[in-house]
């Protein structure tokens, strides 16, 4: 469209702080999304990465602070206005949250029948383009949930998080609890999705070798704000505390030579 | 940067209406040039697709114009779909004027176009290979089951044999949970059941005048049949599932798993202290049945027959035999034990996710109360030749 549009903010968190109970999760977090690009959260657990994450998406609301998604406020929205935006955005969630009731293609084609008025022809081919796009095969359009891999059921929920073709695709820990190489091919899959379909992502991981691969920014969250905020090697570089203690481990700089060498 | 899918335009219903009287998805086709125009997304295309499959195509090469066209995915693969449609039919088929970002779009959808062609397998099986397999599963269960009693005997009588290995504890916990707090409920229920009986054969024996008897009929039926009955059928639906849903849950996350590597025996943490708590309440509850139903009974028999309930009692003495109170109280030991294996049993048959506790959850209790009713059956046949 326009220029200024690929460097527009389409997700602005100001101020944003959120309780449970006694414990404060997050006390003030700061952050933007630019258009296009592919920015990693990250921190220690328990940090408030996956509760920001959830924030953003829409689906809790914080005890103070902000929250812009497309220049709408959404702390306050009803249902009806958000609409709208959920069909903007996509999520993947950590375990998939896959319906269990329902195959993998019956799964990835619940928000187009939900949402377009297009024949169950069509969403069926739709489905299989996306189950194809996310690297699994015809078999496994036709099992369950309970019947998949880990890596497979995140690749599941992948496609079912891009069926309405969204803005800004949310990931919560997508390469968690695979192995290297399920890991590498999920990284492969997020960056093809950014270059040819010009997404905007939204991810949260511990993994040194993902972020070194795909992440454009990362925001580090320390003590419930962002403590540092900038480039993989900025932040290597970086002589703020949370930083060195975060990427300065062995495993932080193992995945840095290794970025490097390659 | 311009990428069809994220136009950034639409921003909400009220600009969507907005966006459709400019530029709704079109296709116009004139000589050998088929125009597309508007913005082509899985919102507005349900016209265009119905019409896709009834334009009339020119009988020669076709070439489709791309210029004025914004894709999303669904856009680029119904036009896809459409060329080889076309394709297919022998016709010459010509993409022209797509904007990168749509190029982007028809190739993506191209190469992952297999997907859509490719025949999936689905195995449907014939009736045969259903009664087949069908039968073969419920066996499998059923030696399942056997192989669960034979363990947790064998536990037992290891347990007998060592009684310091008994869990006091659990056995207590359990009492507490699957006895004590199983009072209010089947309290409530003994008495009601007592008032309804009083109430049915009060009204019959009023017109003959014969009000005493109501004791025998109340009794009876309570002492020898109902009570054990419904405090199982009670105990079934609450205490067994809860045993089907604690073991299946703990299947779910690995507890089981994780007691095994430690070197603890699931039976013996597990069943066979549910066992015994289960096998000694279910007999109190049953006595405590009963005393609520009479209860019952004689609070109905007093309004509507105008017995005293020092009558009641003064009767109830030539009513109901030792025999026939024990024969009531003896089926619930036996009850207790089907009950907790049966609870037992389906939650180590979960597998899978949570949802397989929900479901072996359901089958624990229609089998129990199944069986208990059946069990309740066959002890009456016996008692019957027995001439109890």
């Amino acid at each position: 469209m326009v220029d200024q549009q690929s460097t527009a903010t389409l997700v602005a968190v100001r101020g944003v702080e959120m309780q449970f109970g006694d414990k404060r999760v997050l006390e003030g977090v700061d952050l933007d999304v630019a258009r296009g690009q592919i920015l990693a959260i990250v921190g220690g657990s328990g940090s408030g990465k996956s509760t920001l994450l959830r924030l953003m998406a829409m689906l809790s609301r914080p005890t103070v602070g902000s929250i812009r998604l497309f220049d709408t406020e959404v702390t306050q929205i009803d249902d009806a206005a958000a609409l709208p935006l959920r069909k903007r955005i996509g999520v993947m969630f950590q375990n998939g949250g896959l319906f269990g009731d329902m195959n993998v293609l019956e799964n990835v084609g619940v928000p187009l029948r939900e949402h377009t008025r297009l024949s169950d022809e069509t969403i069926e081919q739709m489905a299989d383009i996306r189950i194809s796009l996310v690297g699994l095969d015809a078999d496994a359009a036709i099992k369950y949930p309970a019947q998949l891999s880990g890596g497979m059921r995140k690749r599941a929920s992948l496609a079912r998080a891009m069926a309405l073709d969204p803005e800004v695709l949310f990931l919560d820990e997508p390469t968690s609890g695979l192995d290297p190489l399920s890991s590498d091919a999920i990284d492969e899959l997020v960056l093809e999705l950014k270059n040819s379909l010009g997404l905007t992502i939204v991810t949260v991981t511990h993994d040194m070798d993902s972020l070194w691969r795909i992440a454009d920014r990362v925001a580090l969250l320390a003590n419930g704000r962002v403590a540092v905020e900038g480039t993989m090697e900025e932040l290597a570089k970086s002589d703020h505390a949370a930083a060195r203690e975060f990427f300065g481990g062995r495993r932080g700089r193992a995945s840095e030579h290794a970025a490097v060498r390659s | 940067m311009h990428f069809g899918i994220c136009s950034g335009k639409v921003a909400g219903n009220a600009e969507i209406a907005d966006e459709m009287v400019e530029g709704t998805a079109d296709i116009a086709v004139s000589g050998s040039t088929a125009r597309c125009t508007g913005r082509w997304t899985a919102q507005t295309l349900d016209g265009i697709e119905h019409r896709l499959d009834t334009i009339a195509w020119p009988t020669g090469p076709v070439r489709f114009d791309l210029s004025g066209v914004e894709f999303d995915t669904v856009g680029a693969w119904l036009l896809n779909r459409t060329a080889r449609t076309l394709r297919r039919s022998g016709r010459d088929v010509s993409l022209e004027g797509a904007d990168p970002a749509a190029t982007r779009l028809l190739e993506l959808v191209e190469s992952n176009s297999g997907a859509c062609d490719a025949p999936v397998n689905v195995h449907v099986p014939g009736m045969f290979e259903e009664i087949g397999r069908e039968s073969e599963q419920q066996w499998r269960s059923y030696a399942d089951f056997f192989a669960f009693i034979g363990e947790t005997a064998a536990t037992a009588a290891a347990s007998v044999l060592d009684p310091r290995k008994l869990r006091w504890k659990q056995i207590a916990t359990e009492l507490q949970l699957a006895g004590v707090n199983a009072l209010p409920i089947v309290g409530l229920l003994a008495f009601l059941l007592g008032v309804v009986i009083a109430y049915q054969g009060g009204t019959v024996l009023r017109d003959y005048g014969a009000n005493i008897f109501i004791v025998d009929i109340v009794a009876l039926a309570m002492v020898r049949e109902l009570a054990p009955l419904i405090t199982a059928i009670i105990v079934a639906g609450r205490t067994g599932s809860a045993y089907t849903a604690q073991i299946g849950t703990m299947m779910v996350t690995e507890e089981i798993d994780a007691l095994r590597s430690i070197g603890i025996a699931p039976q013996e943490l597990l069943v066979l202290p549910k066992m015994i708590a289960l096998v000694v309440a279910l007999p109190l509850l049953t006595v405590y049945a009963d005393v609520m139903g009479l209860i019952g009974g004689i609070v109905m028999s007093h309004s509507l027959l105008g017995l005293s309930a020092h009558s009641f009692v003064d009767r109830l003495a030539e009513a109901v035999s030792v025999t026939s109170f024990l024969s009531g109280i003896g089926k619930a030991p036996v009850f207790a034990g089907l009950i907790a294996l049966v609870g037992c049993f389906q939650g180590f048959q979960v597998s899978g996710s949570a949802e397989g506790v929900g479901r072996q959850t359901t089958i624990s209790v229609v089998q129990s109360i199944f069986l208990v009713i059946v069990i309740d059956a066959a002890f009456s046949i016996a008692f019957n030749h027995l001439g109890i």
